[in-house]
């Protein structure tokens, strides 16, 4: 006698389906992998969706050279134990020119080191389908957002070509110069997303954990100085707190929460319990209004 | 397994946090409902689905706090405007899209809900379409001052026409009829009327306001005449599509799956019925039949799998079966469908065109349509037919299709997940429209008059005469005949292909 699946079942299997779909119907994916938790868990159903086989694509990291340190370590390891096939892409054209978190306002950073960055990748290598770990219940701009996400040449969103999906069915034939970005998670929820990285045992980066860390307070969030390119300004002195993330990114760009949380059972008790939402320690989106869907326009995710 | 004994299985060099598995963090829900709401603005929807999440959820405490922090107050009332919480949900960040559906997810104890939310303007039809096709539950919401109206009747038949088994009649505002029974009665039998032609397994009425909070989530003290449930009450009772698939075995094959020489997985997803190892299963377009000897899962093989699971199934002998086959009992087949009756929703802005090229997507598969004909429009309101050769968006369409090959389709009223359909534009590969088989059949029909026919016998002739009567090369005769038919609709010619003669599929005429 079977147990009747329970929500988290449910979600892994809508996610395994959407994963065999898209490998069916495109040509060339890659997998989307930003070392994060949410990356960690899409990684972890694109194995069970192939299973026994190995994953049939490979991974993208677009690298600013902005992230932890423990995140690129850990992106290393991850690949090297898995046995996957890893593509690390930056703009080396944006790095040459300077650009960088600290001195340009995070709007002209993430678009020239990430989404550029990410255009150059997808045509250098001729993907037709990319996925990633984004959910409906991020943020309202993606709360109407596709499983199978189309873009027109140029890997412009355009809301008018954006197809009505029904029951399970999932249409992925492309136009001329179209290409998709996939979403098997859509329907999760950050709650799920903690919750099945505790049932699952899933490994993610330290970061996440409590701990004391090399802090500075810049306009009332709290930096971690995980180098020495980030430097207290006038005013500003750096200092250890007990602090985790609740996201990752790049460093200069994402606020820390203070925390005790140092075990995933403390952390996962402490997201299902929490006062705010996971975007408000996001830097980006608040750097100007609606800059969610300006950015999804322009071809971030 | 134990848990201890997984434990011994990490790799002891991992720095990994200690893994004690707290089963009351690791809440699991007992499912999901996919909960739809239909009604207008004026209905009171937005106020609805707030207080829903006001009530019922696990909001934030950041999205409470901005409730109250705004000031914003219910028109009319002195309590906070709970429609703010539909941040995303609502027209007020429309952002242009076609087909505009907003999702948003709470929790209760027990279970996860998904609200799906279709714009309520005069376009509709073809958005609450492809809203309700994913739902499990619609709430239809009618104003206590109004009852039921037409929009109540187009929005109970949409609901039917996509699936929906279970419809609840929201009475709302009931605060502005004096909260009355005899007000409610009325509407609750109106609503039983329109409820009769349909096939709802469940249709309830529940007065409520969703201002006041009354019958939402709390019994209504105003109401002590209603002993029925609360509308949260009864939506957390209401089973989801999944857990009330039919018996009847469908795997419609996604890819296939290959590890080393000992393992050709064919991997998907059960949408009805169960599966279990030992059973002989079916691929009713070959006619080829395996004995399944294990099911494969990441977690562990398992001894049997039941609709909504994801799997991969190994055979114990090599059959030729692959992506767009549906495997099912022997004894209770998919038809091997050479023509289909369908109702369609037109969802595209382009018009319906009969020598556009269509393709049919089915669960797994893309076929060629050789011939398309509208014969047709449904008016939702009377349900009445009347004939007609196009249509447009926000048509309900009654087509009849001939396929280019023979593909694995169900009638929808039988078996839902397998009898659903969407016609792709072949050159854009834009969804034109969604629908449901009515009717399939195993026969080809001979081409209508007017149609081009591409001759078998001239194909094999010349561009094809290079091809043998292997099935591989029957294959290739069909697809290159299709390619030709797709270029010359591109071109504006109304082409059908001559039908393949019957094959012997040495299946027992009685069956």
């Amino acid at each position: 006698m079977t147990a009747s699946p329970s929500h988290l079942d449910l979600l892994e299997s809508e996610s395994i389906h959407i994963f065999r779909e898209a490998a069916a119907q495109f040509r060339k994916p890659v997998l989307m992998y930003s070392i994060g938790k949410d990356s960690t868990v899409l990684l972890h159903l694109a194995r069970k969706a192939f299973y026994p086989q190995p994953v049939p694509f490979p991974l993208l990291h677009v690298d600013t050279t902005w992230k932890f340190r423990d995140m690129i370590a850990f992106r290393d390891r991850t690949a090297r134990e898995l046995g996957l096939d890893l593509i690390v892409h930056t703009n080396e054209d944006g790095i040459k020119r300077g650009i960088n978190p600290i001195d340009h306002a995070p709007s002209i950073h993430t678009d020239v080191l990430k989404t550029q960055a990410l255009k150059q990748a997808l045509d250098k290598y001729g993907f037709d389908a990319a996925f990633g770990g984004a959910r409906r219940d991020e943020e309202a701009s993606r709360a109407k957002e596709r499983v199978f996400s189309f873009r027109a040449s140029g890997h412009r969103w355009d809301p008018r070509k954006q197809r009505p999906e029904m029951w399970h069915l999932l249409n992925g034939r492309l136009g001329t110069g179209e290409t998709v970005r996939v979403f098997p998670m859509s329907n999760w929820t950050e709650k799920d997303v903690w919750r099945y990285i505790l049932r699952e045992k899933l490994e993610v980066v330290p970061l996440y954990y409590a701990a004391e860390r090399p802090t500075i307070v810049r306009n009332g969030q709290i930096l971690m100085q995980d180098d020495e390119r980030l430097q207290p300004r006038d005013g500003e002195k750096v200092e250890m707190r007990k602090i985790r993330f609740r996201t990752l990114g790049d460093y200069p760009l994402t606020a820390a929460v203070e925390s005790d949380a140092d075990t995933i059972e403390a952390v996962v008790a402490e997201t299902i319990n929490a006062q705010t939402s996971e975007r408000q320690g996001r830097l980006i989106d608040h750097d100007q209004a609606g800059a969610m869907e300006k950015k999804k326009q322009e071809g971030y995710f | 397994m134990s848990v201890h004994a997984l434990h011994k299985l990490e790799p002891s060099h991992k720095p990994q946090p200690h893994l004690e598995v707290v089963p009351n963090l690791v809440r699991e829900l007992s499912g999901i409902t996919h909960l739809l709401t239909c009604g207008s603005v004026d209905d009171g929807k937005s106020t609805l689905i707030g207080r829903l999440l006001w009530d019922a959820s696990d909001l934030y405490e950041d999205q409470r706090e901005n409730v109250r922090r705004s000031g914003r107050k219910a028109a009319g009332t002195d309590l906070p405007d709970f429609s703010m919480l539909l941040d995303g949900l609502v027209a007020e960040r429309e952002q242009g899209i076609t087909i505009d559906i907003a999702w948003k997810y709470f929790d209760t104890d027990t279970r996860r809900f998904v609200i799906i939310d279709s714009p309520g303007h005069e376009q509709y039809t073809r958005n609450m379409a492809s809203g309700a096709s994913h739902a499990d539950v619609a709430i239809v919401l009618v104003d206590a001052r109004s009852g039921v109206k037409k929009q109540t009747k187009r929005h109970t038949a949409i609901l039917d026409l996509v699936g929906v088994k279970h419809v609840v009649l929201a009475v709302n505002k009931m605060d502005l009829v004096g909260w009355s029974e005899d007000v409610f009665r009325k509407i609750e039998a109106d609503f039983r009327t329109l409820c009769w032609k349909f096939n709802f397994w469940d249709a309830t009425a529940i007065p409520l306001s969703a201002v006041f909070g009354d019958n939402v989530s709390a019994a209504s003290d105003n109401m002590s005449w209603y002993s029925g449930p609360t509308l949260i009450q009864h939506l957390e009772k209401t089973p989801s599509r999944v857990s009330e698939a039919g018996s009847v075995f469908r795997f419609p094959v996604q890819t296939v799956l290959r590890d080393g020489q000992d393992f050709r997985g064919l991997a998907g997803t059960v949408t009805s019925g169960s599966v279990k190892v030992g059973d002989v299963v079916v691929d009713t377009l070959s006619n080829a039949s395996a004995k399944v000897i294990r099911i494969a899962t990441m977690g562990g093989d398992l001894e049997s799998a039941s609709a909504g699971q994801a799997i991969a199934l190994q055979l114990d002998v090599d059959i030729d079966v692959s992506r767009g086959a549906v495997l099912s009992a022997p004894e209770m087949r998919p038809v091997a469908a050479q023509t289909v009756e369908a109702r369609f929703v037109w969802l595209s802005e382009d018009e319906f065109s009969p020598t556009a090229g269509y393709l049919l997507r089915t669960s797994t598969d893309l076929i060629p349509i050789s011939n398309i004909e509208i014969k047709a429009l449904l008016d939702l309101e009377t349900m009445a037919s009347r004939p007609a050769r196009g249509c447009g968006a926000n048509d309900i369409a009654i087509a009849k299709i001939s396929l280019g090959r023979a593909a694995a389709i169900d009638v929808f009223a039988e078996t839902p997940e397998t009898g659903t359909l969407l016609l792709v534009d072949s050159v854009s590969g834009a969804t034109m429209a969604g629908g449901i088989a009515t009717a399939v059949n195993s026969k080809a029909e001979t081409p209508v008059d007017g149609h081009f026919v591409l001759k078998r016998d001239m194909l094999a002739n010349g561009l094809n005469r290079d091809l043998s009567m292997s099935s591989t090369d029957r294959e290739e005769f069909m697809r290159r005949a299709n390619e030709v038919a797709i270029i010359l609709r591109a071109a504006g010619v109304a082409v059908a292909i001559e039908p393949p003669p019957p094959v012997d599929d040495g299946m027992d005429p009685g069956l």
